[in-house]
């Protein structure tokens, strides 16, 4: 319980001092809770999900960093790996992959490099893993493009 | 009552061919020299069961202790196949695919202890002192270390504790792991042991836990052949394959159908068909927790959820070569049809088998009145003093009424759809149908009469009256052998051994009974051995605990359970007739 605090405590000071350095990734404590993490993502560049601004919501396990924090999409997203519903993740590092040495701020960045590269092979949105294994990458971008427009960019007006 | 035994009454006419008859004794010649190829293991020789294969692999790549043990348990303790990969890719693949890093740098962490180090978990900086540098070159705090030892002991994850670092596949030194979390939990630290020492069964096909319930504590050994039925010294007799009853000359899948369609399914086996899958493995139910449909089960091994078949590991950043289980598969149309003719075939099966295994339970209740009858005959004949033929007699009974009954669940899955529609023409079925239906009526009809001299109240017969039961009792045993042979031969032969699609194996008949395995003695002396009789130099770091006075902590925790076990044991070993009682059948006892 206290090393994961520290340790998280670590980490909070690390993210102020690095926001400037990754643009990218803006993490956020909640205010009376330390246990419970936001995080602002840009969608990568030459993918669907540019210019979609993502918010993930992390869960930190009090063994942390023995035991992965839980992550979730609060953004709906059109991605082969994130339920459509729920927004929960498919990634090794988050489940059995995980090592201690993994940060908050790395998970944010593997999930980035998720978004970029698809794995439609263990998909937990059907649909869009078989656009994907279908070999229909039009389909599959216009679509996650789609609700990139719909639920990750401001709305006009 | 002479056309009882028709063709074969001339075979077994002369006493000197009775006696020959009354134990098989061609099985015996085998089976001496040889010995049973099953052994048991208790815990106080499972260290020693061990210690032999951890040794051949020391020796042969002059490894320490706790890198073998990683190698070992990596390679689930089968020896020839790590000789074989070692032969084949070479040392260095052996080691990395197992996680075993030799030290190579030693050199510059011994200037470490002074300085400090940066934790990368913790992320403080800490005295080298309170560090600790593993095999694979990377260190951190010695607190973070134990927090991560601890949490992976109690995900049962003991065996294949890893490297804290990202992607470093090292396995930790088990020294280390008992050094830091016996500091803070020496209970863990003990449990830690348990699971390292108790690989040698869950890991090992050769080897598994006896299925008795209150447990023995022992494990079983086979040899060669891991299709086999085995007599624990508990008493207990299974199939080693799937550890449930003996149940030959049914495979261990036909009997798994079997005795999942005549249970009535409780609850916990609902919740285990609906929630988990076997590991394709080591076929332990697995329950997905979680995430996307490729599942990893707790020995390492991927397999896909939906389907359940075995997976490559590098799912998650590259793909699943080849692998696509979502095809429909057609079913048949007339399944309503056929779903009341099926009922009917199966109510036949399950009449005969519940008829033979009833009969069994009431004929186990007759060898007490035969060991009066016995007595009250040795006192008033004092001509016949020899009554081992009605011992003999019972047990072979016991035996074949076995067979028997387990003959029927066989038939129905070798001549039903469920398993081998497509193996055989109707035609081909019809055939071999009638050629076990003919044996298996042979065996039923001795099988009959046997019971029926050996029920004859004989101790109040005459003396030529009992010579002549005694003649009938002593054929009927070699016929029904005979037969019991046969059928196996038959079933190994010309039915399974004939199937091209499915496996199925079955354990040999023996003529005897099910094999009783042997105790494993506790102490394992060998010339190698002898010099360090306290195992591995390497635990020095184990806070001054031998590898034996840690086994006799773990004993002495369940010493409770396991005298009341033996104890149990001792009431049914002590009896003649317990040879091929069921479990059941026993358990009353």
């Amino acid at each position: 319980m206290q090393a994961s605090r520290a340790r998280l405590f670590k980490e909070y000071k690390e993210v102020q001092r690095e926001k400037v350095a990754d643009p990218d990734i803006q993490l956020v404590c909640d205010d009376s809770n330390i246990f419970k993490w936001t995080a602002l993502i840009k969608g990568p560049s030459e993918t669907p999900f540019e210019g979609g601004v993502f918010q993930l919501a992390f869960s930190v396990p009090e063994q942390y960093p023995l035991q992965p924090p839980q992550v979730r999409f609060l953004t709906k997203i059109f991605h082969p790996n994130v339920h459509f519903k729920t927004g929960e993740i498919c990634l090794d590092i988050l489940k059995n992959a995980w090592s201690p040495a993994w940060t908050l701020q790395s998970v944010c960045r593997a999930i980035i490099a998720l978004m970029a590269h698809p794995e439609p092979d263990s998909p937990l949105n059907c649909d869009s893993g078989n656009l994907l294994r279908s070999g229909d990458v039009r389909g599959y971008q216009s679509m996650a493009k789609m609700y990139t427009r719909l639920a990750a960019m401001p709305k006009k007006g | 009552m002479d056309d009882c035994i028709s063709s074969d009454e001339d075979y077994y006419d002369s006493d000197r061919d009775s006696l020959h008859g009354l134990e098989n004794e061609d099985s015996e010649i085998q089976w001496v020299p040889k010995g049973p190829a099953t052994k048991v293991i208790t815990k106080e020789s499972l260290l020693a069961a061990q210690k032999e294969d951890m040794r051949r692999v020391m020796d042969l790549l002059s490894l320490r202790e706790y890198h073998a043990r990683t190698l070992l348990i990596h390679y689930r303790w089968d020896v020839e196949k790590l000789f074989a990969v070692l032969v084949e890719k070479g040392k260095s693949h052996l080691f990395a695919t197992a996680g075993v890093t030799m030290i190579e740098n030693r050199s510059n962490s011994s200037s470490e202890p002074s300085s400090m180090v940066m934790c990368d978990i913790c992320m403080e900086e800490v005295h080298g002192n309170d560090a600790t540098r593993v095999d694979c070159g990377h260190c951190f705090c010695n607190s973070c270390w134990t927090e991560h030892f601890i949490v992976k002991i109690n995900e049962g994850q003991s065996r294949r504790i890893r490297c804290m670092a990202h992607k470093c596949n090292a396995i930790c030194d088990e020294a280390v792991v008992r050094n830091l979390v016996s500091k803070r939990h020496p209970d863990l630290a003990n449990k830690f042991d348990r699971f390292l020492l108790e690989s040698y069964i869950e890991d090992n096909k050769r080897v598994k836990w006896c299925p008795s319930t209150p447990h023995c504590g022992n494990a079983i050994r086979v040899e060669d052949d891991e299709f086999c039925e085995v007599e624990c010294s508990c008493g207990l007799q299974f199939c080693f394959s799937c550890l449930s009853e003996a149940h030959s000359p049914c495979s261990c899948l036909m009997w798994e159908l079997w005795i999942k369609k005549c249970r009535d399914e409780s609850e916990t086996v609902n919740w285990i068909t609906v929630h988990t899958k076997p590991c394709p493995k080591c076929h332990k139910p697995v329950e997905k927790n979680g995430g996307c449909n490729l599942v990893s089960c707790i020995c390492g091994q991927a397999f896909c959820w939906l389907c359940g078949g075995a997976t490559g590991r590098e799912h998650t950043w590259s793909s699943i070569s080849g692998h696509s289980c979502g095809r429909y598969k057609e079913e048949s149309e007339q399944k309503a049809e056929r779903a009341k003719r099926d009922l009917y075939r199966y109510m036949h099966y399950h009449n005969r088998y519940k008829a033979h295994t009833d009969s069994f339970k009431l004929e186990s209740k007759l060898k007490e009145s035969i060991q009066e009858k016995i007595s009250i005959s040795e006192e008033r004949e004092s001509m016949l003093r020899d009554f081992s033929w009605v011992n003999n007699g019972l047990s072979r009974l016991f035996r074949s009424r076995r067979v028997l009954s387990y003959s029927y669940p066989f038939a129905f899955y070798m001549f039903g759809d469920e398993l081998f529609k497509d193996e055989m023409t109707e035609a081909e079925r019809e055939i071999k149908q009638h050629l076990f239906e003919d044996q298996q009526q042979q065996l039923e009809a001795n099988v009959e009469k046997l019971s029926k001299f050996l029920e004859e109240p004989f101790d109040q017969y005459t003396k030529d009256k009992v010579m002549e039961i005694r003649m009938q009792v002593i054929n009927l045993s070699v016929i029904t052998d005979t037969l019991c042979k046969k059928m196996y031969d038959c079933i190994e032969n010309d039915l399974l051994g004939s199937l091209e699609l499915g496996i199925h194996n079955i354990a040999p008949y023996k003529s005897k009974g099910i094999e009783k395995a042997l105790e494993l003695s506790a102490c394992w002396n060998s010339k190698a051995n002898t010099s360090d009789k306290y195992p591995p130099s390497d635990c020095g770091t184990s806070g001054g605990l031998s590898e034996c006075e840690r086994l006799t902590c773990l004993n002495s925790e369940e010493n409770g359970c396991s005298s009341r076990k033996r104890a149990r044991a001792e009431v049914v070993t002590g009896n003649f007739f317990d040879l091929n009682l069921p479990a059941e059948v026993v358990d009353r006892n």
